[in-house]
């Protein structure tokens, strides 16, 4: 009996400290979900009457392929392309070379400059008369004409990398620092070579780190509005498409705009679960 | 009743008083302005004989600031400052003055401090408001404001949960789109005109038609219209030296700009991505625009206008400008676009700013050119009464010639009131003059047809 009290007791407690967070979860969360499901399956501009036509008509659009397919190209090439980059620099940044901590603040500047003026940035930067081409036009033997990166697909991706890298890098960085040294020291005593110290050693290690960093990459790209707003030209992926039918078209509609983004939520944790799935193989 | 039985006697007696002292009384009323160590109190005893007829100077001043900003409107008696300008009367005038004369109750003081809410302005005239209109006003008028930037959708929502008399913002500048929404769905607005001519007597200088409705819905004076906004041809003289002058001219040489003529996506949120295609349409269609768009979309004139349009639209840069004019802009400092339709005001500013090109110029199109979006100042009658004069008195000096010009000038916007022989001739090298904008002004009323620019013209137009 007074294990039983002493029982309620504690999970009382743990009841009341879960509470702050519990209500948040469900106020900042899980109700603003069900009120986007609600109206995705509500007519447009009525209150009445439950439909599956916001869904049958933007998945049976010709475009809706298209966009879905894009904004899955740009997410995942630009996820991809930031391990690739953030991996040789943790590398380099692990053995404190000269100006290391400058190039450590220099590589939280994406993420901390709000995403349009970083898009505006970047437009002005990359354009036909920006920095970039200048250099080219001016100093580059056989390159007589600006190169075109505006508004292209390898230039969106370029975008993206630049803005949503730093979470793959950061993390990436910490796990190998965190790792012991002697490791990889008893791996090139017992005869491996610096190619097979990274492969087998070092690579295996930090994949946890590498996959955290990378789901949130691509959970940013994914989602990314400001950069493709102002830089896609064309190609205009789920998030800028969204946006359109609510700020676009008079009155706003918000019940293909919520089943759109309901769509895009059901991909996005569809994608992420598969790939969560693959890449914790080898490391476990 | 009482106290007002009580004044009038004491006022009697006091002038009695008065003319028994017999200081020098005013023959005729005189300009005088503040010196160090004035106050009203000692001034009324100067010149009209008695201390307590100052109401009289506070009331002759007030209504003569009213026509003559540089007088000084006197909210407060306790306070003023040297270098005011005030209107003393003559006796006669002061004491027919206060025989009617009823003192406030010291709670009614006007008050000196108003919110404004602007659902209109772009970038440009949000800078105009903050760094030139507003000091402005707290100089000339001692009001000061509190200028808040929203959206139209919120500020309708939250006018409509107000209480009587509780508004808690007492002056919106808003889009013609807005006042005709906020008419329809009946929140309480003051009918200006004609109801509040005699403290806005600047409001009879605006065209009355604009004041009698808005976008087509009948708003009967409940805005007052602060300037009139113009898409025009936008062109960078550098590259084009011969601007057409019609939107035919334009369809017939887009080969000589083929890749540099500036359009906007039919679906951007910026209403350019409709104006443009809209105004082209009505070049070849005219008035037949307004048909059904069921039937329009159905007859040969329309279908031969949306086939030019393609070929005019496959001749624009590509891809279209997305989103913001700040890209559009961009385009024209890279010397890729040269040639656009834009709001010539946003323009013309930009180019001033260093944003735009410095050889950036205004031209006509003469089949017709859309109208921007005019600027409508609106006062909700759900405001605190004692507001009331308060935003009617910056209302009437916002529509002032010298604010309205300073508006053509300064913006390149055209004025909401018609006073066109005040605007001085080297604004009309600039941009084209008023009477030969108006009559091809268009507006953009065929909804259904807007609706399929935004819906199918990514498709038809490029931007896909």
């Amino acid at each position: 009996m007074r294990d039983f009290l002493r029982w309620q007791k504690r999970n009382l407690v743990t009841l009341l400290m879960l509470a702050p967070g519990l209500a948040s979860f469900f106020g900042l969360f899980v109700y603003p979900i069900l009120v986007t499901i609600v109206r995705s399956l509500k007519p447009e501009g009525q209150s009445a009457g439950w439909t599956l036509e916001n869904y049958i008509n933007f998945l049976s659009k010709p475009s809706a392929r298209g966009v879905i397919l894009l904004t899955f190209i740009l997410a995942i090439s630009s996820t991809l392309l930031s391990i690739v980059l953030s991996v040789p620099l943790a590398l380099i940044l692990r053995e404190k070379v000269r100006g290391h901590r400058l190039l450590r603040l220099t590589i939280l500047v994406p993420i901390t400059v709000p995403g349009l003026i970083g898009a505006f940035g970047l437009l002005l930067f990359w354009g036909s008369r920006g920095w970039v081409n200048l250099f080219l036009t001016q100093f580059v033997p056989f390159i007589h004409e600006p190169i075109r990166v505006n508004y292209t697909i390898p230039g969106l991706i370029l975008f993206y990398v630049w803005h949503y890298f730093p979470y793959t890098c950061i993390t990436t960085l910490s796990t190998l620092e965190s790792l012991d040294r002697s490791i990889e020291e008893a791996a090139a005593v017992a005869g491996a070579n610096g190619w097979q110290v990274l492969r087998h050693i070092v690579l295996p290690l930090i994949m946890p780190g590498i996959l955290a960093g990378s789901v949130l990459t691509f959970m940013a790209a994914f989602g990314s509005f400001s950069i493709p707003l102002i830089t896609g030209g064309n190609y205009r992926p789920l998030s800028v498409e969204i946006y359109t039918q609510i700020d676009v078209f008079t009155p706003a509609r918000w019940s293909m705009a919520s089943a759109m983004a309901i769509v895009m939520a059901a991909l996005q944790v569809v994608f992420l679960s598969l790939y969560m799935r693959i890449l914790r193989r080898p490391a476990a | 009743m009482l106290s007002k039985k009580v004044w009038v006697i004491a006022l009697v007696l006091v002038l009695l008083g008065s003319s028994v002292v017999g200081a020098a009384p005013l023959a005729q009323e005189m300009t005088y302005t503040v010196k160090l160590g004035d106050n009203l109190w000692t001034l009324a005893e100067k010149y009209l004989g008695n201390g307590a007829a100052y109401p009289a100077i506070v009331g002759a001043t007030n209504k003569k600031s009213i026509e003559d900003p540089t007088f000084a409107y006197i909210t407060n008696p306790s306070l003023i400052h040297p270098g005011w300008k005030f209107l003393i009367p003559s006796k006669e005038a002061a004491e027919e003055y206060l025989a009617t004369y009823v003192r406030p109750a010291p709670e009614k003081a006007l008050p000196t401090e108003i919110t404004m809410v602007d659902t209109n302005s772009g970038s440009n005239f949000q800078a105009y408001w903050q760094t030139v209109v507003l000091p402005q006003i707290e100089k000339d008028l001692g009001i000061k404001i509190n200028y808040v930037v929203s959206k139209s959708s919120e500020m309708m929502e939250r006018m409509k949960a107000w209480e009587k008399g509780k508004g808690d913002f007492h002056l919106l500048f808003v889009k013609p789109s807005h006042v005709a929404d906020m008419v329809e769905e009946g929140i309480p607005l003051e009918t200006l005109f004609p109801d509040r001519l005699d403290v806005i007597p600047n409001l009879a200088k605006c065209p009355k038609e604009y004041l009698k409705t808005a976008v087509g819905v009948p708003i009967d004076g409940k805005g007052a219209l602060y300037w009139r906004s113009q898409y025009t041809l936008i062109y960078n003289s550098e590259y084009v030296k011969d601007p057409p002058t019609s939107w035919k001219e334009f369809y017939e040489r887009r080969d000589e700009w083929r890749g540099h003529i500036g359009l906007m996506r039919p679906n951007s949120k910026s209403g350019s991505g409709r104006r443009q295609p809209y105004s082209f349409l009505y070049a070849f269609l005219g008035d037949k625009i307004e048909m059904p768009f069921d039937e329009l979309k159905e007859t040969p004139e329309f279908k031969d206008a949306w086939a030019k349009l393609t070929e005019f639209y496959a001749a624009a840069q590509q891809p279209l400008a997305p989103e913001p004019s700040p890209n559009l802009f961009e385009r024209f400092n890279a010397g890729e676009t040269w040639i656009s339709f834009y709001a010539m005001d946003f323009c013309l500013w930009s180019r001033d700013q260093g944003t735009m090109p410095p050889t950036i110029k205004a031209g006509f199109l003469s089949e017709g050119m859309t109208a921007g979006s005019d600027g409508y100042l609106v006062v909700p009658a759900d405001i605190p009464e004692k507001y009331k004069p308060v935003v009617f008195r910056l209302i009437n000096y916002l529509l002032s010639d010298k604010q309205q010009v300073q508006l053509i000038t300064t913006m390149w916007q055209y004025c909401g009131t018609d006073i066109w022989d005040k605007v001085p001739d080297e604004v009309w090298e600039v941009i084209p003059r008023w009477e030969d904008v108006e009559p091809t002004r268009i507006r953009m009323t065929n909804k259904p047809l807007v609706d399929y620019i935004k819906e199918e013209g990514p498709a038809l137009l490029g931007g896909g």
